[in-house]
């Protein structure tokens, strides 16, 4: 997309801003399902804001405040019927969301800061011999330990130790989290670091911390986001397991409803054919959720990559001729207006092990 | 040439080891060469005779470990780069050696404009040039890497509270706009005939094919004023009308960028046309070395002679394409004496026993001593039909 050609350097913020916006948007809309996710993630938080700010907005009832009508279905009242304490599950669904969604992002944030940190060390400095080299195996060999057991069981074990609530059980998944991370990046270091660009930007005298942060870290960067995107999913469904599957792991009914507290809860004293709304409602939120995050990641992934993200922007205008090649004047025919360009070995060298 | 120019760089004896598992081999051994300010040297050789271990070993690129220099002088404008200290590199490099790679697919940092490629190598040798980042100063002083200069108390107490650094740095950028390193960008991109740098500068790497990407890592090499430019095997990936427009710039940048050139290359026809001296490889040593012509025209070495008649010619179809028999040996198993007894046709009793003479000038009609050879039977070698 060389709408603005030649601008490099000397271009004034505004139009570089503009530029990228209007990139994004194209990318976003070549590939239909990304958008969807965009469009998904951008309502939920919309919605979460909205909650945690002025419930009264969106949510009828308290979490625990009794509407007098019990175990009814779905109606226009109560949009997802209630329970047998006659508390409206559409208010506790909603009520829930923000929680869900900010222990989603904060855990798997937290992993990626301290599992990326760890993994960038890890995989740039691990020459035997040196002290990065004993870092290094120090920090694998303390991953190893965490990876060995599956991660939703070694949280089990942190909640069982540190006690039910709120706090312990996203302590216990933090605790358990990030190791991943640390295995993600390192991988990725290790792919890039040996590339001759790293050489070369060693040979023109770029420091070790320069190198890392400007030329090693960006390319690192994209597959650690997509995978820190489809994280947060996974953490919520990892939170929401541990919730049902530890009975009053987190209080529910209670003042902060959780989805999986709420299965939990009704699972056992309501039956799928007689009160089928009382689970489903929460089990489509997190599946919603869980989904949203999902496509964002598969299209934050042709975002980043600057490879893809020119080739999609082009192919989705249809009523502009792309720009002709002005590079080529050496003989080579690029490959014009291609759906996805050919991996170069770059990216083959690059990609996850 | 007179022996008052002092050259470039001077390596002497240099040895080069590389540790694998429990075994150690050297890659390089014993290679003396001094490169003259202004001149293309070429270095030719088989796969795996230490040309590109040479090359990165030169401006100090190799990875310690598992290689490590184990003896020898690289000496670059009057100062030993052998022992510094791995934690001083980044001062060294780019102040007078830049490198140009062999893949130019992977050269250029898939993530950034051309523009922030450039611009960051030119930032780096302003920030060196205002004294912002600490370098190595070449000058008859040789530098002391042992210690930092420390602050005398007059220089704190006259400066201000501010660190020193940040100041500075803030007073540099001040100095130059992004119009200035623009300008520069652009020049430099015209400087290795860019026709519409304009153009280029918004680009990605993966959208400039592979000449295009060539021609940006030289001006990115020759930004930083290099005195000595290490090409290893630059054109070998690119097909043969980019190779021979590549070369053509690079013996056009000679004129203008008054810079040395160590040229990597296992393409003898590439060295021809390039070099004004050539060094022949093999199996880690230097076996002969001599100006160009002289030693395509009558070389000193049975290996250099081998290499010679194995180019192809377009003229005469008579019979086999001539090719060495046998193969490289393994650098961790070499054959006692010469390294290439055993696919000579010189060779003798000395050859197997006793290890070759080292690079000796070759007397021969009104010579000099600028051609060498270390072969003991150098006179016997035959001119190549």
């Amino acid at each position: 997309m060389s709408s603005t050609p030649g601008t490099g350097g000397g271009e004034p913020a505004g139009a570089r801003i503009r530029r990228h916006a209007v990139g994004f948007y194209r990318v976003l809309r070549a590939n239909p399902l990304s958008f969807i996710g965009f469009v998904l993630v951008f309502l939920i938080l919309v919605v979460a804001l909205i909650v945690t700010v002025a419930p009264h907005v969106l949510v009828p009832y308290g979490p625990t405040q009794e509407t007098g009508v019990y175990n009814s279905p779905p109606s226009w009242a109560h949009p997802f019927g209630t329970d047998g304490n006659s508390f409206d599950i559409y208010s506790n669904v909603m009520l829930a969301l923000p929680l869900d969604v900010s222990i989603g992002v904060a855990v798997a944030g937290f992993s990626l800061i301290l599992g990326g940190l760890l993994g960038l060390v890890a995989g740039y400095w691990d020459r035997p011999g040196t002290l990065g080299g004993v870092s290094s195996s120090a920090i694998l060999r303390i991953t190893d330990v965490f990876l060995a057991f599956p991660s939703l069981v070694l949280a089990l074990a942190f909640v069982a130790s540190l006690g039910p609530g709120l706090t312990e059980v996203i302590l216990a998944i933090m605790l358990t989290w990030w190791p991943y991370y640390v295995r993600l990046v390192r991988g990725e270091v290790l792919a890039v670091k040996h590339l001759p660009y790293i050489t070369a930007a060693r040979a023109a005298g770029v420091r070790d911390g320069r190198i890392v942060i400007r030329h090693v870290l960006r390319n690192v960067l994209e597959p650690v986001v997509v995978y820190f995107t489809l994280d947060i999913g996974t953490v919520l469904v990892t939170f929401s397991t541990i919730a049902y599957v530890i009975p009053g792991g987190l209080p529910y009914p209670s003042s902060r409803p959780e989805w999986g507290a709420m299965l939990s809860y009704y699972q056992g004293s309501y039956l799928i054919g007689t009160y089928w709304w009382a689970i489903t409602f929460p089990s489509i939120a997190i599946f919603v959720t869980v989904l949203s995050f999902s496509l964002l990641g598969d299209g934050l992934r042709d975002v980043l990559d600057p490879r893809t993200r020119r080739a999609l922007a082009q192919s989705a205008i249809t009523h502009e001729p792309p720009p002709e090649s002005p590079v080529d004047k050496a003989g080579v025919a690029e490959p014009e207006r291609v759906p996805s360009l050919p991996v170069s070995p770059s990216i083959e060298a690059g990609g996850p092990p | 040439m007179t022996e008052a120019v002092e050259p470039v760089v001077a390596i002497e004896h240099l040895s080069v080891d590389y540790t694998v598992g429990a075994g150690r081999f050297q890659a390089v051994s014993d290679v003396s060469l001094t490169i003259p300010p202004g001149r293309v040297v070429g270095i030719v050789g088989e796969t795996g005779c230490g040309k590109s271990t040479l090359a990165q070993a030169i401006p100090r690129l190799l990875p310690e470990p598992p290689a490590s220099i184990g003896s020898g002088k690289i000496i670059f404008r009057g100062t030993d780069l052998v022992p510094i200290p791995k934690s001083r590199l980044a001062m060294v490099r780019g102040t007078g050696i830049g490198v140009i790679f062999q893949e130019p697919l992977n050269s250029l940092n898939p993530a950034f404009r051309i523009y922030d490629q450039v611009a960051e190598a030119i930032q780096i040798r302003h920030w060196r040039e205002t004294g912002v980042l600490r370098t190595f100063q070449p000058g008859p002083k040789p530098f002391d890497y042992s210690k930092r200069p420390l602050p005398t108390v007059a220089d704190t107490l006259s400066k201000p509270f501010l660190p020193g650094g940040a100041v500075q740095e803030a007073a540099v950028r001040k100095l130059r706009t992004k119009a200035d390193f623009r300008r520069e960008v652009l020049e430099y991109l015209r400087l290795v005939r860019i026709n519409d740098p304009e153009t280029i500068l918004d680009l990605y790497p993966h959208e400039l094919s592979g000449g295009m990407r060539q021609r940006i890592m030289i001006a990115m090499a020759l930004s930083e004023k290099p005195a000595l430019l290490i090409a290893d095997e630059p054109t070998s990936a690119l097909d043969v009308t980019i190779q021979a427009q590549v070369l053509t710039l690079m013996k056009e940048l000679i004129e203008e960028v008054h810079t040395s050139i160590l040229f990597i290359s296992h393409d003898l026809g590439v060295v021809a046309e390039i070099a004004d001296d050539l060094g022949v490889m093999y199996a880690g040593r230097l076996v002969e070395f001599g100006p160009v012509a002289r030693i395509f025209e009558h070389p000193r070495h049975p290996y250099t002679r081998s290499l010679l008649r194995s180019i192809p010619a377009i003229y005469k179809s008579d019979g086999q394409l001539a090719s060495i028999p046998g193969s490289v040996p393994n650098l961790s198993r070499l054959p006692p004496g010469c390294r290439f007894n055993p696919r000579c046709s010189l060779a003798q009793d000395i050859c197997r026993r006793d290890p070759p003479p080292p690079l000796r000038p070759i007397a021969g009609p009104g010579e000099d001593d600028v051609h060498r050879s270390a072969c003991h039977f150098a006179e016997s070698v035959e001119p190549v039909a």
